[in-house]
């Protein structure tokens, strides 16, 4: 369905949003991404798929506390909302059927 | 941590992400920005975060984060358009004064520039429609004789120079000769005299592009006796027969021409005028003997553009090498063929405009825009005090400057719009009076030529933008706390805007009305100015070279007869014009001496009819012209009349001179002295002149008593009739002639003159405007005044005293500036009167007198007005 649709870059994010929980924020989800994933994220990507996303409604915000190191800027924590886990569950579900429907003879041939 | 400046990200960065980006998002996006470059900071040192900041910030630079600042709710524009426009036609509506004078002053003034505009835009077009104008270059003779060193410059050349330069100089691809002449034509067997009769070169069409409706361009010229006609005479002479082929009789000696080919009616704005285009080689004038006999003018078609400079230094060696032998200096020039309209000093068949005279209507046009411009303005201004409260309520609900701004530039945009209208349709009904008053032909369609409508347009814009843009600036800028909360004024810098802006205005009409009286004090002086000889009631008639002079003895024995004819003179030249050259000398100096003289071939009554003044000696005898009408040149015997000047150039005083012999084409014996007079332009100075015997001319002067015109003039033409009828009847009068010589100085006066009573009308406009405003705020203090016992003299003293101060400053402003501009004018002419202090006077006295006027008429109001009316409110 297209209104579930979830880009390769947003699934990441979303993805890592999920796995930092309480703790998802812009310098947060950038640094966990770059250490798991080994690849460079600029803060203009992050930013603009992190706007979208919650533009669709799939991330929801919420304004942090202003620490002195962000020069008395506020942080804005991240959370998944019920509709982004469904998009979440289905990418991940329209992949799996996927998955399954490449036939087993189809890896052989590549092993040859 | 303690964010310092110097340890912080680049300045420039942040305040650039400042302000692109999303001011919504703006602040936890700067946070991360912050806390990661203290991260790298850490690790990586200074330069690396700094350069990763960048880095960042530039990626950052992308839709879905940049967005500007929005305001707290969304505009509709299309409606706040609609809206604008609305109400700035219920404000026009509602002010209805200042709208009809504002209307008035742009339309009028916008009127002048568009006439003026199109004039401009076709003189500047003359000539742009030949497709090889770029390398068509004109060619100028001068040549001087003798050791005096007065030479004489002007576009005739021989027709020795097509031929011997083309052979010469590879940059010239083609030579083509002109003569512009006359012919007499037979139209249903009844002779027409047809003016524009031009003889060239079979290469005119390769230079020159005319669309051919019929013929060959090449073969068109080639070969004596053929004839090119354009459309409107194929049709006049041939209906609609095939014209091509078929013969028509040109000249006295009714020669036969055939017609070849027929070219399209060609556009209005080409220096070249002709309906008749002959074959140069019908003249039989080919020769390459002599550089003399200038006639001709002659053009060069260069291979390339930048051949121009190249030939035009090649010239001068040239001719120094050929003219050694001549006995005098020749030399030749070129002029660009597309300057010639605009730049040159010497005309071709359409007199040419100078460049200095559409810099001066352009000038008047803008001076008039400006006048228009600040009446706007200061109206504007003086109204904004009711305006304010509008502003206030706009503010108070939400509007920012922008858009308040753009309102009231919409509302002069809205005016200026309909002032166009209006002057387009005024402008489409004045141009045949304006045609007439600048001696031109512009035509309706040129009203809707794209470069036309594109100026009218900008000039708009322009307009509005300009008028319009102070007012709405003041305007956007108030603060609604000060209007609303009560009594608002205007500010000082309107007020010193206002004063400025009607000083100018005032100076500038000052300025136009001492120019138009001193131009029209010139041309008084021109007009009657004692020449030294008579130009009333003298009729000039062109009887054409080739007559002979027995029959024309009787032809003016005839006329003589008629009671209401005094005198009649056969002439080569009447006295208003004289430009032909000639060099003169004597026996006894050595031959290569000459002295450059103007000269004229003239009859025994010519000094009679035109009144000079013999100042020694005596007149010329009839039996005297009769000795110059031997066949062979030498059995001629010449005698000689000098101007006083002249026998001073040889060396004597008026008695002197009397029975000396001297040379002018042949030795001869000096008759008489005559007092100086002014035989050319009263730009030039008071020139030598020689009068010889001549049994030649190709000019009749009639002079009349003028008691009973139109039956002489019935006479005359019966006489003409009987001695020439194969020559149309045709005559002018001596001072028409006069007068058509300061033709661009007679449309200059009358030109000035409209638009200097357009410029003080529309200043009073204004002032009008201003002062009904301004009066009417202190109405109150009008009153209070009264009631405490003012009388009217001292309440208009109080509230006209201080527009008439404004006004003396713009004269005292505007007084030297016009006399030095002025005086610098007069200087062109060699014969002038000096800037008069009466036309000074003049213009303070009417300026002062019509802008107390003016505004006393507002003062009186106020001043008459019932105290208890404008007090018992409050």
């Amino acid at each position: 369905m297209k209104k579930y649709q979830l880009g390769e870059f947003e699934e990441i994010v979303m993805l890592t949003v999920g796995i930092l929980f309480d703790e998802a924020y812009g310098v947060s989800i950038k640094s966990e991404i770059e250490s798991r994933l080994q690849r460079n994220v600029s803060v203009g990507a992050l930013q603009t798929a992190l706007k979208r996303l919650e533009e669709k409604g799939y991330l929801k915000s919420q304004d942090g506390e202003r620490t002195e190191e962000r020069a008395g800027r506020p942080k804005k924590y991240f959370r998944i909302t019920a509709l982004g886990k469904k998009a979440m569950e289905y990418s991940k579900e329209t992949r799996e059927s996927l998955w399954n429907a490449i036939p087993e003879v189809a890896w052989k041939l590549k092993m040859v | 941590m303690n964010r310092n400046q110097s340890k912080g990200p680049p300045e420039f960065f942040i305040s650039f992400f400042r302000w692109f980006c999303d001011p919504e998002i703006h602040q936890f996006i700067e946070g991360d920005l912050f806390e990661l470059y203290d991260q790298r900071l850490e690790e990586k040192g200074k330069r690396k975060a700094d350069l990763l900041f960048m880095k960042d910030v530039l990626f950052l630079f992308r839709p879905g984060i940049i967005g500007r600042k929005k305001n707290h709710y969304q505009t509709n524009f299309i409606d706040m358009f609609r809206n604008n426009f609305k109400i700035a036609r219920r404000t026009l509506w509602k002010n209805k004064p200042s709208t009809i004078i504002n209307m008035l002053g742009l339309t009028v003034g916008m009127t002048s520039c568009l006439m003026i505009a199109l004039f401009v835009l076709h003189e500047v077009s003359f000539d742009k429609f030949q497709p090889n104008a770029d390398r068509i270059a004109r060619v100028v003779m001068e040549y001087s004789m003798g050791k005096d060193g007065g030479s004489q410059k002007g576009t005739f050349t021989s027709t020795k120079v097509a031929p011997v330069f083309s052979r010469t100089f590879p940059e010239i691809e083609k030579a083509v000769r002109m003569n512009d002449a006359s012919a007499i034509l037979q139209l249903n067997n009844q002779p027409v005299l047809e003016s524009n009769f031009l003889y060239a070169d079979s290469t005119f069409f390769d230079a020159f592009y005319y669309e051919m409706l019929d013929g060959n361009p090449k073969t068109a010229l080639n070969g004596p006796n053929k004839l090119v006609l354009t459309e409107s005479m194929a049709q006049k002479y041939f209906g609609d027969q095939d014209p091509i082929g078929q013969g028509l009789e040109v000249g006295e000696e009714k020669d036969l021409f055939t017609v070849t080919a027929v070219i399209k009616d060609y556009p209005k704005n080409s220096q070249f005028y002709f309906d008749f285009l002959a074959s140069f080689s019908t003249m039989g004038a080919n020769q390459e003997e002599t550089y003399w006999n200038a006639n001709y003018t002659t053009y060069f078609l260069l291979t390339n553009k930048d051949a121009f400079y190249t030939l035009d230094e090649k010239i001068h060696p040239f001719m120094l090498k050929e003219s050694e032998e001549m006995g005098a200096s020749v030399d030749f020039h070129l002029e660009h063929f597309k300057d010639v309209h605009l730049f040159s000093p010497y005309s071709d068949m359409v007199p040419n405009t100078s460049i200095s005279y559409l810099y001066m209507l352009g000038a008047i046009a803008f001076l008039i825009l400006i006048i228009v411009c600040s009446t706007y303005i200061n109206l504007s201004t003086a109204k904004s005090v009711e305006r304010a409260k509008e502003v206030g309520i706009r503010k108070v609900s939400g509007a920012d400057q922008g858009q308040l701004f753009w309102q009231f530039i919409g509302e002069s945009t809205l005016l200026t719009f309909l002032s166009l209208i209006t002057s387009i349709a005024l402008t489409y009904l004045l141009l045949p009076n304006f045609n007439s008053l600048i001696g031109k032909n512009l035509s309706v369609s040129e009203l809707i030529q794209p470069t036309f409508l594109a100026f009218a347009i900008g000039l708009t814009l322009i307009i509005s933008l300009v008028a319009g843009s102070y007012p709405a600036l003041i305007l956007s800028k108030f603060q609604p706390i000060s209007i609303l909360k009560g009594v608002f004024k205007n500010t000082n810098t309107a007020k010193w805007l206002q004063q400025s802006l009607t000083v100018f205005q005032f100076g500038i009409s000052v300025f136009l009305i001492i120019a138009t009286l001193v131009i029209s004090g010139q041309l008084n002086f021109i007009q009657n100015r004692d020449l030294g000889y008579d130009r009333d009631q003298i009729i000039a008639l062109s009887i054409g070279w080739n007559k002979d002079n027995k029959q024309i003895s009787t032809f003016k024995k005839e006329l003589k007869s008629h009671s209401q004819i005094i005198n009649v003179s056969r002439t080569a030249n009447s006295p208003v014009n004289i430009q032909s050259g000639y060099s003169m000398n004597l026996p006894t100096r050595p031959e290569n001496e000459y002295i450059s003289v103007n000269a004229n071939p003239v009859d025994d009554e010519f000094i009679k009819v035109t009144g000079l003044e013999l100042i020694a000696g005596q007149d010329f005898t009839e039996s005297m012209i009769h000795m110059t009408e031997n066949e062979e040149w030498e059995d001629n015997e010449f005698n000689y009349i000098l101007t006083e000047n002249a026998a001073a150039k040889l060396g004597w005083s008026p008695d002197e001179a009397i029975g000396k012999r001297m040379i002018l084409n042949e030795e001869g014996t000096v008759l008489g002295v005559v007092k100086n007079f002014h035989f050319q332009s009263l730009r030039n100075d008071l020139n030598p002149l020689v009068l010889f015997t001549s049994s030649w001319g190709s000019k009749l002067l009639v002079k009349i008593n003028g008691e009973n015109l139109p039956e002489t003039l019935a006479y005359i033409e019966e006489v003409w009739g009987k001695f020439m009828p194969d020559r149309p009847f045709s005559y002018a009068f001596l001072d028409e002639d006069y007068n058509r010589m300061y033709q661009s100085e007679m449309q200059l006066g009358k030109v000035m003159n409209i638009f200097a009573s357009m410029a003080i009308v529309l200043a009073c406009l204004g002032l009008f405007g201003l002062s009904s405003y301004m009066i009417q705020q202190r109405l109150k203090e009008v009153s209070i005044r009264k009631v405490l016992g003012a009388s009217t003299w001292q309440v208009l003293q109080m509230l006209s005293g201080n527009f008439v101060k404004l006004v003396i400053l713009s004269i005292v402003v505007a007084t030297p500036v016009a006399y030095w501009v002025m005086d610098q004018w007069l200087d062109d002419f060699a014969y002038h009167i000096s800037v008069p202090i009466w036309a000074l006077a003049v213009a303070m006295v009417a300026t002062i007198g019509i802008a107390f006027t003016t505004a006393g008429i507002h003062g009186l109001k106020a001043a008459w007005s019932n105290p208890v009316k404008n007090l018992k409110s409050e």
